[in-house]
């Protein structure tokens, strides 16, 4: 199951940028259709891999991109999350292409520490 | 915005989450190139024949090229065993849980590799169609094995290592009497997903077709 290994790899990239001190709350990742990731899958995994540790409890947010079919009879272009359907207009080989883009897009981390305290102020790296 | 109490701050990113795998791959890559070495990455199912064919492989260059082979397995040394007939320097690399290989032990392994005067690495993955694809290891080029015996519809299940593959071989060619493997479906789908990619025809036990397959492997370089 590659999305263990992705998940431990996502939990490292994580701890690397979030800031000191805040909770994580939400991690989004974008994820090209040839990744082949399955959503629930990879939420299992990231529970399973963020247990005991800071990140227990977060929210994984997956963006799953489509497949782009591009129809060689009739030209039009669509979005699919299945690389082999047919078009329309019949034809039975539109051709498929997908990303295997695999991005940690955004942290969103909780603001429990009081304005105007110290904390605060320390920039996030 | 901070602004109390059980807000929250979104933080945007745009960072690989596979930064660290690919980062030691690049730097394998970049070892290997200057030594010179060709390295294939074989990606395929548990049974589709990929030690058979480094068997067959390794067996035709002898005197002729100076391959060096790391193999992944789950567990036991079954494979390793088999390729050191004919091959002095094989590795087992023993990935307990993981399903495919990833950077970190490729870097590993090389370092039990004596790769002086070695032109050539093969690395057998581990037996799957799925997970090996989407990790880099350094290689040069990604080859894909599919088995007759497996269904035609293999390719079209597995898009990722079909688009991806530098070269497919379909092994156990000479099974084909005896399948109702329907070798146009399979090459249809190849081409939907990789117009381009040679395709090759091959038996492991019988030899047929390993000629293109070492033609390849000759003619393709660093």
């Amino acid at each position: 199951m590659h999305e263990f290994s992705i998940a431990e790899a996502l939990a490292a990239q994580v701890a690397l940028y979030a800031p000191a001190g805040g909770r994580v709350l939400e991690v989004e990742i974008r994820v090209g259709a040839l990744r082949g990731l399955e959503p629930e899958a990879m939420r299992m995994c990231w529970d399973a891999v963020t247990y005991q540790t800071p990140l227990a409890g977060s929210n994984l947010l997956m963006d799953a991109r489509p497949w782009s079919l591009a129809c060689p009879a009739c030209g039009r272009e669509w979005e699919s999350p299945v690389p082999f359907v047919d078009c329309e207009c019949g034809e039975q080989s539109p051709n498929p292409t997908a990303d295997d883009e695999l991005l940690l897009v955004a942290i969103s981390t909780e603001d429990d520490v009081p304005a105007g305290t110290a904390a605060s102020t320390e920039a996030p790296r | 915005m901070s602004i109390g109490p059980n807000a929250s701050t979104r933080l945007p990113i745009e960072a690989r989450v596979l930064d660290v795998n690919d980062s030691i791959a690049a730097e394998t890559r970049a070892d290997l190139g200057r030594r010179g070495i060709f390295t294939v990455d074989i990606i395929g199912a548990p049974g589709s024949g990929k030690t058979a064919l480094l068997e067959a492989t390794l067996r035709e260059l002898r005197g002729r090229r100076h391959p060096a082979v790391l193999v992944g397995d789950l567990t036991t040394r079954r494979d390793g065993d088999r390729l050191a007939r004919w091959c002095d320097r094989v590795v087992q690399i023993s990935t307990g849980q993981g399903c495919h290989l990833e950077a970190h032990q490729i870097r590993e392994a090389l370092k039990q590799v004596d790769l002086e005067g070695v032109d050539l690495l093969l690395i057998e993955n581990v037996g799957n169609l799925i997970c090996p694809v989407g990790f880099d290891l350094g290689q040069s080029v990604k080859v894909g094995v599919f088995a007759t015996t497996e269904g035609e519809d293999k390719a079209a299940k597995h898009p990722y290592l079909v688009q991806s593959a530098d070269l497919l071989l379909l092994n156990k060619i000479d099974l084909m009497p005896h399948l109702s493997f329907d070798r146009a479906v399979f090459e249809s789908d190849v081409r939907l997903l990789n117009p381009n990619v040679p395709l090759l025809d091959v038996s492991a036990t019988t030899g047929e077709g390993l000629r293109a397959w070492l033609d390849w492997l000759d003619s393709t370089n660093v």
